[in-house]
């Protein structure tokens, strides 16, 4: 992308931003407002993931373990420790930021599908310990299969701006990313890994790094959404079909690209909730034919139609 | 002190021996060419001295240092850099970008010093013209340059450059030849593994020739060239 169109982009995104940032103070409300903020968690997610899978070519089929493990850090410690929304949020990063050092550490070194699935793994074995947790240690903690609720939360509205900037923040770090050495050396992994290495990158902590990155984020959008929604169910924070989600709106939007997974997670959140009103019963099958043709057509997804895909002259 | 020494080293593949107590030392400036016939253990040895295997005996000394069982990113840091024909460039990225992550990481300069010390290597090599497009666009020839452009920007003095010549067409050969030549005028130290014989006699100080993993003859070109042994494992016939 040359740097013109790429600035150009972000000259339209934060005009966007803007406009959306003034839209409660004009009316919006309900159901819309709501709506918006979903496709802002959406985009956020997706983003987070793309830093890590986007850029280093390491597909991690587990970000939902972030998710879930974020949003219980913030349920418990708001519930069982009294602590204000905004340090749980930011202890849930940390938590979230410790854990995925230690499990990226250990997967890190796997390549290809076994890290898929080793992530995939490492999320569902944090579900079973939410789920059975307290069951076996035999102290009320993680609340088990009843989940826990959080204090009551504030407007939709202060959820909306909480949304609103947090994407701002994801696009930022993945347009800065592409600009600095710390992004080229994640290209470079993610381009020949070997080659990466005999040129001088430490492979190994640079994953972890993004992996830490990403996770520490979803986790706090983990935490978001907890107490958007007030209540959590280990069954839903740690629902596979939010990793799913992730992947096909970075892979619709173009993975290892700034816009990408904007369009992507963007495009599919309105679509999605556009035939879910209008075809109630029939709408997966519909969305489910929408995704094959945009792969089939696009492979490199909706970001090569700009011809923004990464490596053209710039 | 010499700048590289390998001091009896040994790596197995399960039961075969790749390389048995080979050792070697290489002054600063100096132009070897290691020969020997396939699966003589010049790439074994090559991936022992750039980190990528651990030699299962011996040691490895590096600027006075032991780097057995060092990571290949601590190495190239170090000042030892692998361009292999093996090696594949970062496909998506454009030649320049291919030439900034070894700048950054390896020479550990950063983005703009990178980008200036780019636009030099670029000029050395040949490739000014072609910086902008992506490297899985560039010819095979292009390739090799740009191989040889990744391991100059690490800013290694010891270069390990293994058959970066493969392939290539005699007029090709001649041009690798000069930029070598220009290479070896920066004042670096150069280990070359490469069956194209006229090049490697041509520009090589000493050569080393290995069969079955073990050293069988050192010595000046032409020394080497009449030797009875080398020529019954290696050359066929006298290389004149």
């Amino acid at each position: 992308m040359t740097a013109r169109i790429a600035s150009k982009a972000l000259v339209v995104f934060l005009a966007l931003v803007a406009l959306l940032a003034v839209l409660p103070l004009l009316g919006l409300e309900g159901y819309r407002l709501r709506l918006l903020t979903l496709v802002f968690l959406w985009i956020s997610l997706a983003g987070c993931w793309n830093f890590m899978s986007g850029y280093t070519g390491y597909i991690d089929f587990g970000p939902v373990a972030y998710f879930g493990a974020g949003a219980y850090a913030t349920a418990i410690l708001m519930i069982r420790l009294d602590l204000p929304f905004a340090l749980s949020l930011a202890l849930s990063g940390g938590v979230c930021a410790l854990l995925s050092a230690m499990i990226g550490w250990a997967t890190l070194r796997i390549r290809g599908a076994y890290f898929a699935i080793a992530t995939f793994a490492a999320a569902e074995a944090l579900k079973q310990i939410s789920l059975e947790g307290d069951r076996v240690a035999g102290f009320e903690f993680f609340g088990g299969s009843h989940g826990l609720t959080l204090p009551p939360p504030p407007a939709s509205e202060f959820f909306y701006y909480v949304l609103l900037a947090f994407m701002v923040l994801v696009v930022g770090i993945s347009f800065f990313l592409e600009k600095t050495k710390f992004g080229y050396g994640l290209m470079a992994i993610r381009e020949s890994e070997p080659s990466a290495e005999l040129s001088g990158v430490p492979t190994l902590a640079l994953k972890i790094k993004a992996y830490v990155l990403s996770s520490s984020l979803i986790g706090c959008l983990g935490g978001i959404e907890a107490y958007w929604l007030t209540y959590i169910i280990p069954d839903d924070v740690f629902n596979v079909m939010r990793t799913i989600q992730m992947v096909i709106m970075t892979l619709l939007g173009g993975m290892g690209t700034v816009w990408g997974p904007v369009i992507g997670a963007g495009f599919l959140t309105l679509v999605a909730e556009f035939l879910g009103a209008k075809f109630v019963y029939d709408y997966l099958t519909i969305l489910g034919v929408v995704i094959i043709a945009v792969v089939l057509i696009l492979p490199r997804g909706i970001m090569s139609l700009g011809k923004g895909k990464r490596g053209e002259a710039k | 002190m010499s700048l590289l020494e390998c001091r009896e080293i040994t790596k197995r593949f399960g039961a075969l021996e790749a390389l048995r107590r080979f050792s070697f030392s290489l002054e600063k400036g100096e132009i070897l060419g290691l020969i020997g016939p396939n699966g003589s253990g010049k790439t074994t040895l090559f991936n022992v001295l750039a980190g990528i295997y651990r030699p299962d005996e011996g040691e490895v000394i590096f600027r006075g240092e032991s780097i057995s069982g060092m990571a290949p990113h601590l190495i190239c840091r170090r000042g030892m850099a692998k361009a292999s024909q093996m090696i594949r460039p970062f496909q998506e990225m454009s030649v320049l970008e291919n030439l900034l992550v070894p700048g950054m990481y390896g020479g550990r300069l950063g983005l703009k010093q990178a980008r200036e010390q780019a636009a030099n290597v670029l000029n050395l090599v040949g490739l000014e013209s072609l910086s902008e497009v992506p490297s899985r666009e560039i010819s095979l020839s292009q390739r090799r340059q740009l191989e040889l452009g990744r391991v100059l920007m690490t800013g290694a003095e010891l270069l390990l450059l293994d058959e970066i010549m493969a392939g290539l067409n005699p007029t090709e050969v001649e041009g690798a030849l000069r930029l070598l030549e220009k290479i070896r005028g920066e004042g670096k130290t150069l280990i070359l593994v490469e069956h194209v014989m006229q090049a490697i006699m041509k520009i090589s100080e000493r050569i080393v020739v290995l069969n079955h993993g073990e050293k069988i003859a050192e010595g000046k070109p032409e020394e080497v060239a009449q030797n009875p042994e080398v020529i019954q494992a290696y050359l066929g016939r006298p290389y004149a």
